[in-house]
């Protein structure tokens, strides 16, 4: 269970890297589009398109590092303020809805890239691009974003991290 | 079953699932995947991945990003410190010069990062020490930077108003304006709330054991004045219709990060990395939430529950400011409890047309909807700015930082009623650099 925590850390860890990379990428092809459009007067073609996929796979791809770092924003009024025995299952039912969530759109969003493999979709834009591209963010994204919730659960559940990440007990 | 009951059904669920602790966006995409399946059959699910898909598939989004990377090399870099040291430098004799150099310093780096925690995180590390240390009582130190923080939100650019005219397809440069002058007034509210309660409780605050010589006072001026050139820059594009708010957004990010790289010598892969690191961290939590709230958006409108409760709600024919003061409490209980972010999302779509059928205008309703949202960041139980202030001065109790924010959430408050009673204070600026839209 050890092996598997901790591979899928670093497996998320590498997705925190190819996320930071793609909004690198967009930085520097929004202004590369700015200087093109606004200083060469010239019209652009697939900056648009680039960067906007460039987001959604940054999002998708980086979703599972986020989740390691607990980044994903909660509402932890009701976990502070139970005792740390409800805390435990409260926290369980959550890893379980993330868990189940994470699976099934993993799966929606797989089915979806297959139609638009096997129905060679194009964008409606002048760049025309093949669809299957950006859309592969997103299982790809959404899987490894389950492993990370199967992780944490497994953390949860063998004790290497305490509910909601609360070290602290408020009462004994 | 009716629209009534399902919308019943839909909110207990809703409040449920999100009391649980459930990250935001996997409780909101669960719920709306539930509800789908329950009210529409298996069929319907079809439609769930490219809804989700759609949420993100959008231009204007790509602005979130760049104004997070604006505002994370700004706060990574030590700009912070050099704000707040040169106001101090130029108002340290003026009596109150201390709380008018924090707050000021709160509006101008909000003006500079758009994000309440880290302006709270930023000049509170200065500020609050600086404070305690000249004697200024522990509530008003710790209150007047958590107030100071929210500002964050409200002067422009702020991911809050980015979100608003996301959700409800309002321009986001009219927005940032309409942001303006309620942002600055309620700096001076702040500034004179503060300055009236050191004064009455006899604490007469200048230093006159002390002197900064011109040099100091010019030096960290040269280091601050770009990176506020860069922020007017970024507006002045916006408003002139020049480029849309991503590429203003996206060469403002650019520059941002070579004068932090320039300025303050930030040459190590590992300070490059904490800059991507942060705007990774808090864009893809946003725009998850986004993907997730178009979905609920989805679930809500294909269930006719969006229509239904604005009809609900037309049909009581209450009086419109009778309305509006019910939707600021709905927006101020759900603010103790829910991040911005999330309350934005889930709630404008649903607001916006019962907000446009009573006559009000969007624009300024998203400045009355933000300082809203302020409120609830320095009011518990979750008053995210308060834990910011508490981990800077832990041995302040959290209550007494708790009670020393209680005055600004009345001075918020009181904005928001001199907001309803002069709505021109948001809509002048809008009106008069963009035209009017009514």
């Amino acid at each position: 269970m050890g092996a598997f925590i901790r591979g899928t850390r670093v497996l998320s860890r590498l997705c925190g890297y190819v996320a930071a990379g793609l909004i690198a990428a967009s930085v520097v092809v929004v202004c590369e589009m700015v200087f093109v459009r606004y200083a060469l007067g010239m019209n652009t073609i697939w900056q648009t398109d680039f960067v906007t996929y460039c987001l959604v796979a940054a999002t998708f791809v980086g979703s599972p590092y986020v989740l390691m770092l607990r980044g994903h924003v909660n509402v932890d009024v009701l976990p502070h303020y139970i005792g740390p025995r409800s805390r435990w299952w409260l926290a369980i039912f959550a890893s379980l809805l993330t868990l189940a969530f994470c699976v099934t759109i993993a799966v929606f969003t797989f089915q979806f890239w297959k139609e638009a493999w096997d129905n060679k979709w194009v964008s409606d834009t002048m760049w025309r691009a093949r669809l299957w591209i950006p859309y592969l963010s997103m299982p790809i994204g959404l899987g490894i974003l389950s492993l990370q919730a199967i992780a944490d659960l497994a953390s949860l559940l063998t004790g290497r991290q305490p509910p909601f990440g609360m070290r602290t007990e408020l009462r004994s | 079953m009716t629209p009534t009951t399902q919308g019943a059904i839909v909110l207990v669920v809703t409040l449920l699932v999100l009391l649980s602790g459930a990250p935001v966006a996997f409780g909101l995409g669960a719920i709306s995947i539930v509800f789908i399946l329950i009210f529409q059959g298996l069929d319907a699910l079809h439609v769930v991945a490219e809804t989700f898909y759609a949420g993100l598939n959008d231009f204007t989004l790509v602005s979130i990003p760049m104004f997070v990377m604006m505002g994370a090399a700004i706060g990574s870099s030590p700009a912070g410190k050099d704000l707040y040291e040169a106001l101090d430098r130029w108002l340290y004799r003026l009596p109150g010069g201390l709380v008018i150099s924090n707050l000021g310093a709160c509006a101008l780096f909000a003006a500079l990062t758009g994000s309440s925690p880290a302006c709270c995180a930023a000049i509170g590390k200065m500020g609050i020490p600086e404070m305690r240390r000249r004697g200024y009582p522990d509530d008003v130190a710790t209150g007047s930077i958590c107030a100071g923080g929210t500002l964050g939100i409200l002067i422009p650019p702020s991911i809050t108003f980015i979100l608003y005219g996301i959700a409800t397809e309002t321009s986001i440069g009219r927005l940032f304006l309409a942001g303006v002058f309620p942002g600055l007034m309620l700096t001076g509210v702040f500034m004179l709330w503060t300055l009236f309660i050191i004064w009455r409780r006899g604490f007469r605050a200048h230093a006159a054991d002390f002197r900064y010589s011109w040099k100091q006072k010019f030096e960290s001026i040269p280091k601050i004045a770009p990176f506020l050139a860069i922020v007017v820059g970024v507006m002045y594009v916006l408003y002139g219709g020049v480029a849309t708010p991503s590429e203003a957004a996206g060469v403002g990010a650019a520059l941002c990060v070579v004068l932090a790289v320039m300025i303050y010598r930030m040459w190590r892969p590992q300070q490059w990395w904490t800059i991507l690191r942060d705007t990774t961290r808090e864009s893809v939590m946003i725009l998850m939430i986004i993907a997730a709230a178009v979905l609920f958006g989805y679930m809500l409108t294909s269930l006719y529950l969006t229509q239904t409760l604005a009809q609900s709600i037309a049909d009581m024919h209450v009086n419109r400011w009778v309305l509006m003061a019910m939707i600021n409490v709905f927006l101020l209980v759900c603010g103790f409890f829910i991040p911005p972010a999330a309350i934005i999302l889930m709630t404008a779509p649903i607001l916006y047309p019962i907000i446009k059928a009573a006559g009000f205008d969007p624009v300024w309703f998203g400045v009355i909807l933000t300082i809203n949202m302020e409120i609830g960041l320095i009011h518990p139980p979750v008053g995210l700015n308060i834990y910011i202030v508490s981990s800077i001065a832990p041995d302040v109790p959290v209550t007494r930082v708790m009670w020393g924010t209680i005055p600004y959430v009345v001075c918020m408050m009181l904005q928001i009623v001199i907001l309803c009673v002069f709505p021109e204070i948001a809509t002048w600026l809008p009106d008069q650099m963009m035209g009017t839209t009514r």
